[in-house]
């Protein structure tokens, strides 16, 4: 009896240390996350492979980039490498890698990976959407050593660090040099290995993807889910029933199911700053359109008078969007007087049809005039096929005789090209939400650009007036400025020319929207300007960690 | 018999070529699937690029005689978007699709079929209206809608069986259904209306006044002849559902041949889509080559005639 009372007061003793040594239970990894999507883009799990924004959704849990996000103000932050410098002569960056990285497979992750992923990215094989700018900007890569890598670039590129972000694009994401050359890309294909919070698992295509936490810290962040399922679920009414049936803990939606949501007591989260829906008047410098109306900038601005944006926020976008700034600029973006346009846009962006008619007399159409509108919807914002029917109301009040025709949006895509059927047409578009506005402008104004707003000086063209000329040599300015305030000067004019022009104007800043089931998911905050989550899942609680408010 | 086999075979290989043919060149003028890989502000430089490494560069009768010359070799190509051999992609989906149309189909049929005689039997009966009802209503229903208000009922409100996606049998119940649904309703009515132009002819008569009892009658007489136009339609459905149940796969979520066909449009993933609509062709041809069997099968007359 003696003994057997010792016997348990040790079992007891045993029992309370084990209690004490085990971390609480709230902290260890269980569960499985499942979200639901819209789409899995091509779903492949090799960086080189895909080109459009959902491999934010599915390739960044498993695979870091060497820069990474500013989490709370949205923007580029820390990534693999912890820091970056531009050499004095403008023409390189060295990064310097976080130390203690390791790939799923235990290898270390060093700068050899860094020059590996570059180089795979730039070759012929890759897709990656921005492989051939990166052809083009990257003279070489140097490993100094096991922590540090220099890029030469051709010529000073100054957004380059901003470029091998996913906030910006894809082209920065790291690949094991030592595994794919062990094992072959063919077989990397089928079971990549990242060096992300989250361990592939398998990939069924165009139905999942599913993932295993990492059981060590992160620097992104360790998950509190043991297991993740990404799913594609194409009908949105399906993804909501997922969400509240708790079949799916998180559900990308658009500004439709808001108010279903809401109804359903699920927690909505709405990501600041993701889009722009903005209208183009396309060819307006061209001679055979100077007597189009939309040529007159007079009518140009009248058209954006006409426009009441806050009726849009809030009866088509369901109150969940905001007044824009200039085209393509956001709250995070860089060298950007944010304060000075929030400003501009109060005044601007006003809705003011009384003014829009007064600008349209002056102008010399009194009675209106015929505008072709071309109208579509870029993929993930189906809303916009509605904010364009809106705006073409809006116009027809002020006098305008608006031609409408619907494009889907690969049609659209090839229309830009010729532009021929574009010629002096107002069309709808959308700028995502990107922290460096630069590669927007240069893309859309620039004058051998694929859209060419301002003027035209691709194949033998020569039509590029002092307004064209002066951008381009500004816009190469912008890229090439090392000097901050030099940099921040030339962005603000760069800004202030496209929103003087009229011819690209935002119609609302759009936010990405996500449906939640509070009993699964608990409070987290996401990345502001960046829709998809791929960044986010390892920050995410579960409900037991952290309630919502 | 067999001599008519061979001849609808070699019928088929010319329809494949000329449906190679028409959606190889159809599908190029619809636009570049480089214009949709890349972002928005890509680079002329970019695009150049891409439509190089996707081998779309070469002048387009260069494109056709490679493909054909591989296609012969059966290498369909890889997807522009998915970058795998489009030949892998099909059979990954294709028996998902063969799991839901059987399934919907065999519903179809084991209230159809019972329905449809009833009906005939008791012509402006009770029954007779009621599936009426029904299937005017199964033809009207939207199959989207109807897969949405079975998940709000069945997963939402009572919390029964799952939304959607593949899995266990439950994951089966709802678009089975969804799927189903039409096909009662147009099974029915066929059956019906064949049913009681046999249930009036002479040889239906005969067989009555022969004192035969009237289970033999309709079993034996009627219903296999009221089944030849139901064989046709039955062809023509399946054929249509194996390749066009985009609706139910999308609601459901459900990774189909119709949810990859739509995506290879809406991508302009030509390899894709031209492996998709061959293989979908071949897959209607059999099923047509197998309902004119069947049709010998079940009317003797149709092998005498031949």
């Amino acid at each position: 009896m003696k003994h057997r009372g010792l016997i348990l007061g040790g079992l007891f003793s045993i029992l309370l240390t084990f209690i004490f040594l085990m971390p609480p239970a709230a902290a260890a990894q269980k569960g499985t996350l499942v979200v639901a999507l819209d789409s899995l883009g091509g779903q492949n799990m090799d960086p080189i492979l895909e080109g459009r924004a959902s491999h934010a959704h599915f390739q960044a849990p498993m695979y870091d980039s060497l820069v990474g996000f500013n989490f709370e103000k949205g923007g580029i932050g820390p990534g693999v490498a912890e820091r970056w410098e531009l050499a004095k002569d403008g023409l390189s960056w060295t990064f310097f890698i976080r130390k203690g990285q390791k790939w799923h497979n235990g290898d270390p992750l060093t700068a050899h990976d860094v020059k590996f992923s570059l180089e795979r990215t730039m070759s012929k094989e890759s897709v990656a959407s921005r492989s051939a700018a990166l052809r083009r900007n990257v003279k070489n890569i140097e490993v100094i050593d096991d922590h540090t890598v220099r890029i030469n670039t051709n010529g000073v590129q100054v957004h380059f660090p901003a470029s091998m972000s996913r906030a910006v694009f894809q082209e920065g994401q790291m690949m094991p040099k030592k595994y794919i050359e062990k094992v072959g890309a063919a077989e990397f294909r089928k079971n990549p290995i990242g060096s992300g919070p989250w361990k592939f698992v398998k990939s069924v295509p165009g139905d999942r993807v599913e993932y295993e936490a990492v059981d060590y810290p992160h620097w992104r962040g360790k998950p509190s889910f043991k297991r993740m399922h990404i799913l594609l679920v194409p009908e949105e009414s399906t993804r909501v029933a997922m969400v509240r049936t708790g079949e799916a803990a998180i559900a990308s939606i658009s500004p439709e199911a808001i108010k279903e949501v809401e109804a359903a007591k699920l927690k909505m989260i709405s990501v600041p700053a993701t889009m722009q829906a903005v209208y183009y008047l396309w060819g307006t410098y061209r001679p055979d359109q100077k007597d189009n109306p939309v040529a007159d900038i007079r009518v140009r601005q009248a058209l954006s008078l006409a426009i009441d944006r806050q009726q849009i926020i809030d009866h088509v976008m369901n109150g969940k969007a905001s007044l824009p700034m200039p085209f393509a600029t956001f709250g995070y973006s860089v060298d950007t007087d944010t304060e000075r346009w929030r400003e501009w846009t109060r005044k601007a962006f006003r809705y003011d049809p009384k003014r829009a008619k007064e600008l349209l007399t002056e102008a010399g159409y009194p009675n209106g005039f015929d505008l072709k509108f071309a109208n579509t919807a870029l993929p993930g914002t189906p809303y916009m096929v509605q904010i364009g029917l809106t705006v073409a109301d809006f116009w027809s009040k002020i006098g305008v005789n608006i031609k409408y025709k619907h494009y889907e949006w690969g049609a659209f895509r090839a229309l830009r090209r010729g532009q021929k059927e574009l010629k002096g047409a107002a069309s709808m578009y959308r700028t995502a939400g990107r922290p460096i506005a630069v590669a927007r402008y240069t893309s859309g104004f620039m004058s051998k650009s694929l859209s060419h707003l301002f003027g035209n000086t691709k194949k033998g063209m020569n039509l590029c007036d002092e307004l064209c000329q002066s951008f381009d040599k500004l816009s190469l300015e912008v890229v090439q400025a090392r000097d901050p305030g030099v940099r921040a000067e030339r962005t603000n004019r760069m800004i202030e020319m496209v929103a003087n022009s009229w011819v690209a104007v935002p119609i609302i800043e759009g936010m990405g929207y996500w449906a939640i089931n509070p009993k699964i998911v608990g409070a987290f905050n996401p990345i502001p300007g960046r829709h998809e989550f791929g960044d986010v899942f390892e920050r995410m609680p579960r409900a037991d960690q952290k309630a919502w408010r | 018999m067999r001599r008519y086999i061979l001849q609808r075979l070699w019928q088929g290989v010319i329809l494949l070529v000329l449906v190679t043919t028409i959606v190889f060149f159809l599908g190029r003028l619809t636009g570049n699937p480089a214009d949709l890989m890349l972002p928005e502000d890509a680079t002329e430089e970019d695009r150049q690029a891409l439509i190089e490494t996707l081998g779309l560069d070469a002048p387009i009768h260069e494109q056709f005689i490679i493909f054909i010359s591989n296609a012969v070799r059966g290498d369909l190509g890889d997807s522009h978007r998915y970058r795998t051999p489009v030949v892998e992609i099909f059979f990954s989906r294709l028996p998902n699709t063969l799991m839901i149309v059987p399934a919907a189909m065999i519903l179809a049929i084991l209230m159809a079929v019972p329905l449809g005689i009833l009906s005939a039997l008791r012509r402006g009966g009770l029954i007779d209206k009621f599936s009426g009802t029904i299937a005017v209503l199964g033809i009207a229903t939207p199959n989207f809608w109807l897969g949405m208000v079975l998940i709000y009922v069945f997963s939402v409100q009572l919390g029964w069986l799952p939304s959607a996606r593949m899995g266990g049998f439950e994951h089966y119940v709802l678009p089975t259904i969804t799927l189903g649904t039409f096909l009662v309703a147009g099974f029915m009515r066929l059956i019906r209306s064949s049913m009681l132009d046999i249930l009036d002819s002479e040889f239906v008569k005969l067989a009555r006044i022969k004192g035969m009892s009237e289970t033999t009658v309709v079993w034996k007489h009627c219903l296999r002849n009221a089944l030849i136009p139901v064989l046709t339609l039955w062809g023509v459905f399946m054929g249509g559902l194996v390749t066009g149940a985009i609706v139910t796969e999308t609601v459901f979520a459900w990774p189909g041949i119709g949810r990859l066909t739509y995506e290879a449009v809406i991508f302009r993933d030509y390899p894709l889509l031209q492996a998709v609509i061959l293989m979908d062709a071949l897959l209607i041809l059999l099923i047509n080559l197998m309902v004119d069997i069947l049709y010998a099968y079940i009317d003797p007359r149709i092998r005498l005639a031949e």
